[in-house]
């Protein structure tokens, strides 16, 4: 079980009683040796007390700062905001904080590793205590905590992570979308069009002949032309269209508040722009055509997957009825 | 309603050393404020481990989550959330006394909740013969996953929680938030000794 | 003679914290409400001298309980005792009538004390 005997009881041991001045040199030594700065304020917000981490790192002179205002002081603080929270503290008689990710630090202190940081000063982590003496007045405890290394750290991270997920949404020879963060975005266009009754239209579409097309100029000039024809359909989208590389020469593009008229008149541009721009791979011409399919999303579909198998259908006759051309999805029903 | 088991009477302790921490609580803040505070009887629900991120989506505009640790005698320690709704973010700047462009919004949120929940259990800790530390504040990402990964590498297992619905109202402003103490086992024991020894007094 | 006494206050805890605060002798007369309907009904149909009153309550709170005891203009003296200690609040009870504000946790002497001052002990 528990000990429930509150630790305020004077405890009763053998060892002889330490004198005060003694007590109070260990708790200056400690004060001053402690790889955090401690400052101590009246209720007026003069400096009563400081410790040896921050005379070292403002290089000031102690018999200047003793008796100063902290602005006065420091005249970097934001004067307005910490006057607030100070008073906070005081009159609340409760702690208060301040992490470096919403301020990268109150005071102006140089940190020790120049190199490999983003900002000259010392990240801090601040804390404001209330202390209570047997003086009438209260005074404030600002403790100022080194976190550089966190914070350095912390921003290398989320640079990383931020890469990471860049990387994972993007394919990458094409530098479209892959596969599987283009499915997540029909998965949300899907549901936001159910939603507010929306007209929401897919292409999908193939490059004709690919096989051919590698075995002739190799599978650099396979990558060549994917990656060509990908950067020539990018440059005919709005911007809140999706376009993402669907499989191997299959590419999608998902067309938010579009019918299928406006999918078809987009889908019949791209098919006529790629076959009539002539790509070079190695000094040679190559001549690509693209076969499209085209849905618009109907009361039929119970799930977006039903929307790509629609889309898929009207490629599939776009191709046998002789490609490089568009067929729609509503030609598959009639 | 009794998941973690306390007596009616505990119950009832409870609820009464609540609305006094939470009666001079509105009022340190009324005064700080500069404003009235009113404050509705906050109610009191015990929440079970496994059902607090049930409890937490149900709440469909939630904005944000403040966590901050706190620790005190006698084994009382645990973890406040306080979670706030989203069309109540606009204007905490003005109630703080702050210009809005003195501070983020993060920074607000996060000032107001440690502001809350030091006053509030400050003054409960007194009435306990307690006295309760804390640590700094921590704005949690607003995306569940990481609330619920969150809730789960807590420093301590808690069993249940003790879900205060606060609801502050501020003179022409209203303000509301559920403060949520997360509460570890060994505490609850503890804060149940605590009850009782109360309730002997009577 | 002791006086007639009414408590009333939702917290089985509060209550008890009135009722030993009170004089040995007063304690056998002393009458229990849980809620302000509650209290407003013993108020109606018995003659209180003394009501103690909790403000924050679940359905008819204090409040309502002071603007009913002026509504039916029953004379009683009201010690208002509540968790809610804003001057506001404070005032607010006043101007409703109430004779004293106490904030809780109710102190035995403050109590006595209170009932001093208005003659009533």
């Amino acid at each position: 079980m528990l000990d429930i005997t509150a630790p305020t009881t004077e405890k009763t041991t053998n060892v002889p009683a330490i004198n005060e001045l003694v007590l109070e040199q260990i708790n200056s030594q400690i004060a001053n040796q402690l790889n955090t700065g401690v400052l101590v304020l009246d209720a007026d917000f003069n400096i009563v007390l400081w410790n040896r981490f921050l005379q070292v790192h403002t290089d000031k002179i102690s018999d200047n700062i003793i008796g100063q205002s902290i602005f006065s002081a420091f005249p970097e603080l934001p004067q307005r905001w910490l006057t607030r929270k100070l008073s906070s503290v005081l009159q609340l008689n409760t702690p208060s904080f301040c992490s470096w990710q919403q301020r990268h630090h109150l005071f102006e202190l140089p940190h020790t590793r120049p190199i490999t940081t983003d900002s000259e000063f010392m990240a801090q982590n601040c804390t404001f205590l209330p202390i209570e003496t047997d003086a009438t007045d209260k005074h404030i405890c600002i403790l100022i905590e080194d976190v550089t290394d966190a914070c350095h750290y912390q921003m290398q991270l989320q640079k990383t992570l931020a890469e990471i997920a860049q990387i994972s949404r993007i394919d990458g020879l094409t530098q479209i979308y892959n596969r599987r963060h283009w499915q997540d975005s029909l998965e949300q266009e899907y549901a936001k069009a159910r939603r507010h009754n929306k007209k929401l239209s897919l292409i999908m579409l193939d490059l004709d002949h690919f096989k051919l097309l590698n075995d002739n100029y190799g599978h650099q000039g396979g990558d060549m032309v994917l990656t060509e024809v990908s950067a020539l359909i990018s440059t005919l989208l709005r911007v809140e269209d999706t376009f993402g590389r669907y499989g191997g020469e299959e590419f999608a593009i998902i067309l938010p508040e579009t019918d299928s008229a406006g999918a078809i008149e987009l889908a019949q541009r791209i098919c006529r722009i790629i076959a009539t721009t002539p790509l070079t791979y190695n000094d040679q011409v190559i001549n690509v055509t693209v076969s499209l399919g085209v849905a618009q999303l109907s009361d039929k579909e119970s799930n977006y997957e039903e929307l790509i198998t629609q889309t898929d259908s009207a490629l599939y006759k776009a191709k046998s009825e002789g490609r490089n051309q568009v067929c729609s999805a509503a030609e598959l029903v009639s | 309603m009794n998941e973690f088991h306390l007596t009616e009477d505990q119950q009832d302790c409870l609820q009464e050393l609540i609305n006094i921490a939470m009666g001079q609580a509105s009022d340190q803040l009324a005064r700080y404020l500069d404003t009235f505070v009113y404050l509705k009887v906050p109610s009191i629900e015990s929440v079970e481990a496994k059902d607090l991120m049930k409890t937490l989506s149900q709440q469909k505009n939630t904005m944000a989550v403040v966590s901050q640790g706190f620790f005190g005698y006698e084994g009382i320690r645990g973890e406040s959330l306080l979670v706030y709704q989203e069309e109540d973010s606009g204007r905490i700047a003005d109630l703080l006394g702050y210009e809005p462009d003195e501070l983020s919004q993060d920074e607000q949120l996060i000032d107001i909740s440690s502001i809350l929940t030091t006053t509030f259990l400050n003054v409960f800790a007194q009435q306990i013969d307690n006295r309760l530390s804390y640590n700094a504040p921590k704005l949690l990402p607003n995306v569940q996953e990481i609330l619920s990964e969150h809730l789960q590498q807590m420093p301590f297992t808690w069993e249940l929680a003790l879900k205060v619905n606060i609801n502050y109202q501020v003179t022409d402003y209203s303000f509301n938030c559920n403060m949520i103490l997360l509460i570890p086992e060994t505490a609850i024991t503890n804060i149940k000794h605590v009850l009782d020894r109360i309730l002997e007094e009577y | 003679m002791s006086p007639s006494v009414l408590i009333c206050d939702d917290s089985n805890m509060a209550r008890k914290q009135v009722l030993r605060s009170l004089p040995e002798e007063w304690k056998d007369s002393v009458q229990i409400a849980c809620n302000g309907a509650e209290a407003l009904t013993i108020l109606r149909d018995n003659s209180i001298e003394i009501l103690f009153l909790d403000l924050t309550m679940p359905g008819i709170d204090g409040i309502g309980v002071l603007q009913g005891i002026q509504k039916l203009k029953l004379n009683c003296s009201v010690f208002v005792i509540s968790a809610d200690i804003q001057p506001e609040m404070q005032n607010k009870v006043k101007a409703l009538g109430a004779k004293e504000f106490m904030r809780k946790p109710v102190q035995a002497d403050a109590l006595l004390n209170n009932l001093q001052l208005h003659g009533l002990l």
